[in-house]
């Protein structure tokens, strides 16, 4: 158990942790995260297997890095225990009568004969401490007076104010990561969605994107409002950077897009043998129009992609959600199905219809009109006030620790034939040399004044 | 005078503060230090006033590109040079940290570093764009110093230089890693957090700032408890600025996330 203990609360362990943790987190960039299979076996090949039996496609969540932060965390927890009893009671009750040996061990220390008595020496010796901002206190123990005196104890909490705002940070890391989701919901206006877990609805009231005046996008504005069974309760536009939350669950501007599905496109059919004929068509993503054409033909608009491109197997897909190459799928029909074809808006010649038999008739597709959508990042997540509080506490002890030093001085005054000797020495946990100079120029003050 | 009049003004300075401090380095004219300090000071001051002049025009943060951040992260180094060479009375490290100015407002100035300051993008405009980015740099100005210093420690052979070197590296440390955690990782956080809704997404660039942070504390904990001071804190904390600059530069061009844009 004894050696259990003291095995966690090593800080050799923690510095093999922290090379191993390192290591790690170096692994988990050269290693892409959470790509599909098909990459991975492109990059790896014959070592795919153990790339996946190892989570080197999820490092961070893998349960090996999990066990190594949490021996981290035991090692930081069992590390702050063992030293902080003894640190409090430092603090608080610090043993004040010491060997004088134990002083001339220090490299800051000084001795004087002083030409008054003890007691004199000694309300002299606390008022020029005093002066200096040191807290003082004393013991006389056989003949000799102690002193204690110090300033800036608290700095001695620095390491142990970083040390637990970790261990409040991995909590909240913890507490994020089990409880708590984010989803995205993606909205035109006037449609609302719910919410997971919750009572409450979201309504997209209005939606815009604002332009700079070269082109880029300035910001995405979505009007929201939350709604209870009994009704609206909260409106407001959200932008990056500007959040709305409600009971705990944030709502973030995360994206924004068309609705394609719904696309209403118009279609200028043209026949080959007859210039007059012109027919203009808007239609929607699954309807069905007479081209009154004097041969029955009916055009049917069955498919619309963004940004069309041929996927693996020459099948067509869209690559972004982008009106990069936009294409829709017509069908043409006389009683039965007679032609179909890809139209692209942008490379009209490649507009072709293939059927049946020559339909002569030529298509364009002159315009797409999608109803853009907002998608709304919600968020519940209730460890990142921990993560707040273990910054603030981290934060704090990084002040403490480095620029808040503890300075002890201690003293033995001893009388021999109405002189008081003055033994003193002082020790700093940073500045040192600031705080030597300070030692001496109150040696100096103790000299001047007697 | 145009914000690029005074840039290369501020460069011409830091090349003659330069040279003065390394002419006390390697010379045994001991007089020209002071004069290396106030060239470099005073190529400071028209640097601040170029990186004023750019703010004023474009109206938002000068670190919004390669070419801004880089000035910035020169300005920072020179500002952190002036005040240790002041504070420490050691010329040595300024001709050295010169040298890290110029390179880096040479890197800004290349053709292939961008300078049209564009608008930003919806996810850059915060006040802790400010608050993140130069808190970061001024922190890894320092952990430039402490790199400078070490260096020069290994270097050394005399004890007393060695001990000097040693310890301003250390206290440059005890300056940066403090920064850089409030810059990098708590203000990073609080802005992932603004925009984004997570505060941690275990993006290459959060990652590898949190590589930096480990370097940097893995020097603080060999140095209380194993007493490693001297030639192997010397090696970690050269280790922890070329993580720094690996997170600058490196995460940029080789690896790809979500900090693209910056
Ligand atoms: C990344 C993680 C860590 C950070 C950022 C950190 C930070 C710090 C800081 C800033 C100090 C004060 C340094 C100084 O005064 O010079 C310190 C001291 C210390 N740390 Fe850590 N620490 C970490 C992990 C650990 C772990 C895992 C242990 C476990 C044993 C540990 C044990 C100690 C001890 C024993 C001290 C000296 C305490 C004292 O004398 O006040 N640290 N740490």
């Amino acid at each position: 158990m004894k050696r259990t203990l003291a095995f966690f609360s090593s800080l050799r362990l923690a510095i093999l942790l922290l090379i191993l943790l390192t290591a790690a987190s170096v692994l988990g960039t050269l290693i892409p995260q959470g790509r599909s299979f098909e990459e991975y076996t492109a990059r790896f090949g014959g070592f795919t297997s153990l790339v996946l039996h190892l989570q080197l496609n999820r490092l961070y969540h893998s349960t090996w890095f999990l066990v190594l932060l949490g021996l981290f965390a035991l090692n930081i927890v069992v590390c702050t225990l063992t030293r902080l009893g003894p640190k409090v009671r430092r603090a608080r009750s610090p043993r004040i009568e010491v060997e004088p040996k134990s002083l001339a061990a220090l490299k800051i220390r000084d001795c004087v004969k002083l030409k008054i008595p003890a007691a004199g020496a000694k309300s002299e010796l606390q008022k020029i401490l005093a002066d200096a901002g040191y807290r003082t206190r004393e013991t006389t123990r056989g003949g000799r007076i102690h002193i204690l005196a110090r300033k800036r104890v608290f700095g001695l909490f620095g390491s142990d104010s970083v040390h637990v705002g970790l261990l409040i940070i991995i909590a909240g890391g913890l507490v994020s990561g089990l409880s708590g989701f984010r989803e995205g919901l993606t909205l035109v206006k006037g449609q609302e969605g719910p919410v997971p877990r919750s009572e409450f609805r979201l309504r997209l009231d209005d939606f815009t994107t604002e332009y700079y005046a070269g082109g880029g996008v300035k910001a995405w504005k979505s009007t929201l409002t939350v709604l209870e069974k009994t009704g609206p309760v909260l409106s407001k536009t959200i932008e990056v950077n500007h959040p709305l939350s409600y009971k705990g669950v944030s709502f973030f501007q995360a994206s924004y897009g068309w609705d394609w599905d719904k696309t209403s496109i118009e279609i200028w059919a043209r026949k080959k043998n007859d210039p007059a004929y012109l027919k203009k068509l808007t239609v929607r993503v699954g309807e069905r129009r007479d081209l009154e054409d004097g041969e029955r033909t009916a055009l049917s608009v069955t498919k619309f992609f963004p940004d069309f491109v041929l996927g693996a197997g020459n099948e067509p897909q869209t690559r972004s959600n982008e009106p990069n190459n936009p294409a829709a799928l017509i069908e043409g029909y006389r009683g039965e199905k007679f032609f179909s074809g890809w139209v692209f808006a942008n490379y009209p010649d490649f507009s072709q219809t293939h059927g049946t038999a020559d339909s002569g008739l030529t298509f364009e597709l002159k315009r797409f009109d999608a109803e853009p959508v907002s998608v709304i990042e919600l968020v519940y997540d209730p460890g990142a006030i921990l993560i707040w509080i273990g910054c603030a506490l981290v934060m704090a002890g990084l002040g403490l620790a480095f620029y808040w030093p503890t300075w002890e001085i201690r003293a033995i005054l001893e009388e021999t034939q109405g002189q008081a000797d003055l033994v003193a020495a002082g020790s700093a946990t940073k500045s040192r040399d600031r705080f030597a100079a300070e030692f001496a120029r109150l040696g100096a003050a103790l000299r001047r004044n007697r | 005078m145009t914000e690029s009049t005074l840039f290369a003004a501020a460069f011409i300075l830091y090349i003659l503060a330069a040279g003065f401090y390394l002419a006390t380095t390697f010379s045994k004219i001991k007089r020209r230090a002071p004069l290396g300090f106030w060239l470099g000071l005073a190529g400071l001051a028209l640097h601040t006033l170029a990186l004023v002049l750019r703010t004023s025009e474009s109206g938002h943060a000068p670190f919004t590109n390669m070419y801004e951040s880089l000035s910035f992260l020169a300005w920072s180094v020179a500002l952190a040079c002036a005040i240790t060479v002041r504070r420490f009375g050691l010329p040595r490290i300024g001709g050295y940290l010169m040298l890290i100015v110029i390179a880096l407002v040479a890197l800004a100035s290349s053709p292939l570093m961008p300078k049209e300051a564009a608008p930003l993008v919806p996810a850059l405009q915060s006040i802790w764009l400010w608050l993140h980015v130069s808190v970061t740099i001024l922190g890894e100005a320092f952990f430039a110093v402490a790199f400078v210093a070490s260096l020069v420690y290994l270097a050394a052979r005399d004890d007393a230089k060695r001990a000097q070197m040693d310890d301003l590296a250390y206290r440059c440390v005890a300056v940066g890693f403090p920064l850089f955690t409030l810059g990098g990782l708590v203000f990073g956080m609080v802005w992932a957090a603004k925009a984004w809704g997570t505060y941690w997404s275990w993006d290459p660039k959060e990652v590898w700032s949190l590589i930096t942070w480990f370097v940097f504390a893995l020097y603080l904990h060999t140095r209380i408890v194993m007493g490693w001071k001297g030639k192997r804190s010397a090696v970690i904390a050269v280790i922890g600025f070329l993580a720094a600059l690996f997170t600058y530069f490196g995460v940029n061009y080789l690896l790809n996330g979500l900090h693209s844009y910056a």
